[in-house]
């Protein structure tokens, strides 16, 4: 980058918006109690924010074209489920659970992405119907038990590798792998131009359907990346499991700074968002605050930290 | 009644509007005529309290009034029918008609009965009879047309303002709307009408008013035009020295089209194209001119019809394979289906040649970053830097940006369609230069305008369409705007 | 098929008129309903979670073996739906409602409508606030009371406790808060350290106990969940910190899951709830009900601690 540009300072503020508000919590958290600022309650923190900040960075995509993903929850237990009855000790090598895991994700994705492109349906419905139907499928599948017996090979890639969780890992793999993706690849700007303005896109020869359907696998993919270290995470396969897991993550994605309507947002932004629901989450259980509170200070502090974000961004 | 003085409007540093002063009187039908662009509806919507004067004022009724919303003008009586209309489609006839102010019962609740015999009341004092239940998307553009008349009506409007009426009306929609117009008049309301169709004015005007360029040329009775000397006053400049000379001697055919059709759009369109040569197309609004270069670039394919580039059968099927064919575009519509207005200058100027610079789908940034120092160079972009959003940019600015992208894969046919729209004299000269500049490079160039002195300095041929058929090869040195326009016009 | 007025005024037609038949017969069939031919109806909380699966699958089985007819439905943990289901039973005239409550106040309406139309109701595993004939299950606060003096005999009356609730408001989690609160009050050298929801879901609970050994480390001896899921998630936590040999974790519901880590060795203990006692005395007290027999308003089935001396008989089951 040459001059300093007004598009860049734009950009930069906004992020240094959510940075400010996630350096004030962190500054009362780690005043407040012994235990937020030490080493092992931050690896805590990087273990649980994993699952929703895959998904995060995996519905940025979908995002990113003007679309939205609501099924993401229910395909996380879809795709954990299956994951699990394959997984049964003794069975399979590691790599069957966690591809049929990942498998079950993406054609998921691909289904929500070739109503939305082909069947011309809002996406906002489309993925309304697969989060009941690939709730439906995880209780058929599971016979409305959670699918128990995994094999420790598989539960292990919830531990740690070296220092660091292996949640962990995946998650900044796919978060390096997405930044990557979107800033140097031609496809990932060819999802911006969609979003942007997907007339003026197919004006300039891009393949709009393609660019949505893959936006929608990718999304797919993830979330059954996200499934799979859920069940290794909880050691089973769960029907019920991640029930309303969507709003956290696209809570994160538009605390990143991502707009709804597509076309604005980065990756960089997303993580942020996931860190700030994370530590938001961690810090109310360290300070011992009551479930019901916990619910309302949850809901304030991540409409103001993008109120205070958009104020910023317009001055 | 209605009085206008000096009226001015300033859109985005442009005036499109200087000093217009006008008087419209009870019971006289009085048309705006003018080329596009030339401030018609501008005034009109500044009449109806859409628009605000950024300078004059408007008298009503002997009083000066300030209309801040189209509400405004509505409780004084002055009611607008839209050239898009916008009723709700899914209520009734009479619920559109009388929205708002529906008759109640004691109960507060609305009263269908009334409802219907007030709307039937309404309808049939325009001559009209239709049934008020059925839902509004189930009419007729003309059918919509009187109820919204009925519905100035019916809030007691003493003036009316339509603008382009009849522009998608048939024949015989027309003539009931004609009538409706002649039972306004009769009741003594001020009908103030826009139209491209020579013939209709003089049928239904009492007075006219040309505009040119944002100003009031003349306000005459109608019976002291001819059609000739209207046009002469709409058209009537000189045309300015901004045009570079046509030099270059046209090579040999790149692109022949034939009898290319789209179904209520154009029938039988046949020409070619030489490589080098500036071909104009030329005809009103809605003539299906941006229709037909859309299908060439595959926006919206033809029916049917044969496209032969280099003399060879070529299908164009989407956008895409158009630009891998050898075209480029810069569409009309520069917000709609040009511009990606939250990206950069620079993404916004590479993303119809990306492939150039991401082999192996690796975008190389420092190659894109050079390709747009170039051309924002060669272009003169005034853009405060690269990353600049380009929603930022002034029209003419994200103009050249477009018209970069256009030539970033030196296309063998560019497709300009109203490429001067709404930009400032200078962006234009520039614009012209590039054109001529690109014709001596070998570049065909198809130039679509309603800017009639750009089509006659710029082209080597002019091809004049007429409610989507082609009326007329011209040309442009042997010829002038007049005889354009009567070959655009209706007969 | 395009919708047009007609089309749609058409499938209207041919909806009622096939309703009015299933109606008609219905009412026909409740008139000529011999003793024995009962028709009850079962409303389940919800089948996705073990233990109410494993409750409805006892009811639906002892149905099956004294001969009575079973419309069995799933509220899916939707008190909403459960209202609109009793309603349903109501118009199929059933002679019995069985219901597994959602929540104590939104399952309320269910009961109300159902007295309203002199159709008796048995509630079974959880109580409403509005009094049904009878009830079947176990009473919470009695497992609350075991799970807590497990801990309390564990840990010799001091120590530090955390507990895990299920979703607030529920009549499981209220009672089983309450039970062990009353044992906590009996000891005032056990404290209660903090406690929080982890709303009946492993996940969550497996989040918490990570963020509580973070807050709390080494200052606590035992955790008391409310039900085995979250007990299983705090195991999760416990062991792979490496503390599990610190914390004793009880749980309530006896899940298979949970039986099989008793019987292993890495949970402490689990609170047996009987599901098929309870399915079985939903089913007999809404035969008794039904046919005017004399019945007991409110059958208890007792709760017993799992541990891994006793667990092979559990197992069994």
């Amino acid at each position: 980058m040459k001059a300093p540009s007004l598009h860049l300072d734009r950009n930069l503020l906004h992020r240094l918006g959510i940075v400010a508000v996630l350096l004030v919590i962190a500054g009362a958290l780690s005043a407040t109690t012994d235990s937020f600022a030490t080493a092992s309650n931050l690896t805590n923190v990087a273990r649980q924010i994993s699952i929703n900040g895959i998904l995060a960075v995996g519905v940025t995509f979908v995002l990113l074209t003007g679309g939205v993903d609501l099924s993401l929850g229910s395909v996380v237990a879809l795709s954990g489920v299956v994951c699990a009855l394959f997984a049964h000790p003794g069975e399979h090598s590691l790599v069957v659970p966690i591809g049929m895991g990942l498998l079950t994700g993406v054609a998921c994705g691909l289904f929500n992405g070739v109503l939305v492109t082909r069947g011309g349906i809002a996406p906002f419905i489309v993925t309304l119907g697969m989060m009941t139907v690939a709730r439906g499928l995880a209780l058929i599948l599971s016979g409305g038990k959670p699918v128990a017996d995994m094999s420790p090979s598989l539960t292990n890639l919830a531990g740690d590798l070296g220092p660091l969780p292996i949640p962990l890992l995946c998650f900044g793999v796919v978060a390096g792998g997405s930044w990557l993706f979107l800033s140097r690849l031609r496809l990932g700007r060819h999802l911006y131009a969609v979003g942007g303005n997907e007339q003026a896109a197919r004006a300039a020869g891009v393949s709009v359907p393609k660019v949505k359907l893959f936006a929608y696998g990718l999304c797919g993919l993830l979330t059954g990346l996200a499934g799979v270290v859920l069940a290794a995470r909880i050691t089973t396969g769960q029907p019920n499991a991640g029930q309303a897991y969507e709003l956290d993550a696209i809570a994160a994605v538009v605390i990143g700074g991502t707009s709804l309507s597509g076309g604005v947002g980065s990756v960089l932004g997303t993580v942020l968002g996931v860190l700030l629901i994370g530590v938001i989450n961690n810090g109310l259980d360290l300070l011992s605050v009551s479930s019901y509170y916990q619910a309302v200070i949850k809901g304030v502090i991540i409409v103001g930290a993008v109120w205070l974000d958009r104020r910023q961004a317009r001055s | 009644m209605l009085r206008a003085f000096e009226l001015t409007k300033v859109f985005g540093g442009l005036p499109v509007l200087q000093r217009v002063s006008l008087e419209f009187r009870p019971g006289e039908v009085h048309a705006l005529m003018g080329e596009n662009g030339a401030g018609k509806s501008t005034l009109m919507k500044m009449l109806a309290g859409l628009y605000q004067p950024d300078g004059g004022i408007i008298e009503w009724r002997g009083q000066q009034v300030r209309f801040g919303s189209p509400q405004d003008a509505l409780a004084q009586g002055i009611a607008m029918v839209h050239q898009e209309l916008m009723p709700i489609p899914d209520l009734n006839v009479a619920e559109n008609l009388l929205l708002g102010m529906e008759p109640v019962n004691a109960l507060g609740w609305v009263d269908r009965a009334a409802l219907h015999q007030q709307a039937q009341a309404w309808l049939r004092s325009l001559d009209t009879e239709l049934d008020t239940t059925l839902p509004m998307r189930r009419l007729s553009v003309a059918q919509m047309q009187v109820v919204e008349i009925a519905k100035a009506l019916a809030r007691q409007a003493d003036v009316i303002l339509m603008d382009e009426p009849t522009a998608a009306l048939s024949d015989h929609e027309v003539a009931a709307l004609f009538k409706a117009i002649g039972t306004l008049r009769a009741r003594g309301v001020a009908v103030v009408y826009t139209t491209h169709k020579m013939d209709e004015v003089f049928r239904l005007a009492d007075r006219i008013s040309v505009l040119r360029d944002g100003q009031l040329v003349c306000t005459q009775a109608a019976s002291e035009f001819s059609p000739d000397s209207l046009i002469t006053h709409m058209v009537g400049r000189e045309l300015a020295q901004v045009f570079p000379p046509v030099v270059t001697q046209p090579g040999e055919t790149i692109l022949e089209v034939q009898g290319l059709t789209r179904a209520h759009a154009y029938r039988d369109i046949s020409f070619t194209l030489r490589r080098g040569e500036v071909l104009g197309l030329a005809g009103l609004m809605g003539a299906g001119r941006t229709e037909v270069v859309s299908a060439l670039f595959g926006l919206a394919p033809a029916d049917s019809g044969q496209i032969r580039l280099r003399g060879q059968p070529t299908r164009i099927t989407c956008p895409a394979d158009a630009l891998a064919a050898g075209f480029g575009m810069v569409t009309e519509d520069r917000k709609g289906s040009g511009i990606i207005p939250a990206m950069s200058v620079e993404h916004n100027l590479t993303l119809a040649a990306l492939e150039q610079f991401s082999p192996g789908s690796v975008l190389d940034r420092s190659a894109e970053a050079a390709a747009t120092r170039s051309a924002t160079a060669d272009f003169a972009i005034k853009a405060s830097s690269p990353q600049q959003a380009i929603r930022e940019l002034s029209g003419g600015n994200q103009q050249k940006v477009l018209l970069a992208r256009a030539l970033l894969h030196r296309p063998d046919i560019l497709i300009l369609d109203e490429p001067t729209r709404g930009i400032d004299i200078g962006a234009k000269a520039e614009i012209y230069a590039l054109i001529g500049r690109l014709s001596a490079q070998g570049t065909a160039v198809l130039l679509v305008s309603s800017e009639l002195p750009e089509i006659l300095a710029l082209t080597h041929r002019i091809l004049v369409l007429r409610q989507g058929e082609l009326s007329a090869e011209l040309n442009p040195r042997q010829t002038n705007q007049e005889e354009i326009l009567r070959h655009a016009m209706p007969q | 098929m395009r919708l047009t007025p007609r089309t749609v005024a058409g499938g209207f037609l041919l909806a009622s008129a096939l309703l009015a038949t299933a109606l008609s017969t219905g009412c026909k069939k409740a008139e000529a309903r011999k003793p024995g031919e009962w028709l009850v109806g079962y409303s389940s909380r919800d089948q996705s979670a073990e233990y109410t699966a494993r409750l409805g699958d006892a009811v639906q089985a002892r149905a099956k073996e004294r001969g009575i007819k079973l419309v069995f439905v799933d509220a899916q943990a939707d008190a909403q739906k459960q209202i609109s289901q009793t309603e349903n039973f109501i118009s199929q005239k059933v002679d019995v409602i069985i219901l597994n409550p959602c929540e104590v106040e939104a399952s309320s309406p269910a009961i109300d409508r159902a007295r309203a139309a002199k159709i008796p109701v048995i509630n079974v595993n959880s109580l409403t606030k509005a009094a049904p004939d009878c009830y079947v299950g176990s009473d919470d606060e009695q497992a609350g009371i075991l799970a807590m003096e497990a801990i309390a005999k564990k840990l010799g009356g001091q120590g530090n406790v955390l507990m895990i609730h299920g979703i607030m408001g529920q009549s499981a989690q209220i009672h089983r808060d309450a039970g062990a609160r009353k044992v906590l009050a009996k000891y005032p050298g056990l404290k209660l350290l903090d406690h929080q929801t982890a709303s009946w879901d492993r996940a969550k609970a497996l989040a918490l106990t990570e963020n509580w050994i973070q807050a709390h480390q080494g200052k606590f001896q035992a955790i008391f969940a409310h039900n085995d899921e979250m007990a299983m998630g705090a195991l999760l936590a416990l062991e792979r910190a490496g503390l599990k040999k610190d914390v004793y974790v009880i749980g309530v519901d006896a899940i298979a899951q949970a039986l099989d880590a008793v019987k292993a060795g890495r949970l402490d203990a689990t609170v047996f709830q009987d599901a098929v006692g309870q399915g079985r005395g939903a089913v007999d007290s809404a035969i008794l009900i039904a046919s005017k027999q004399p019945y007991e308003k409110e059958v208890m089935i007792p709760f017993q601690v799992v541990t891994r001396e006793n667990v092979d008989q559990f197992l069994k089951k």
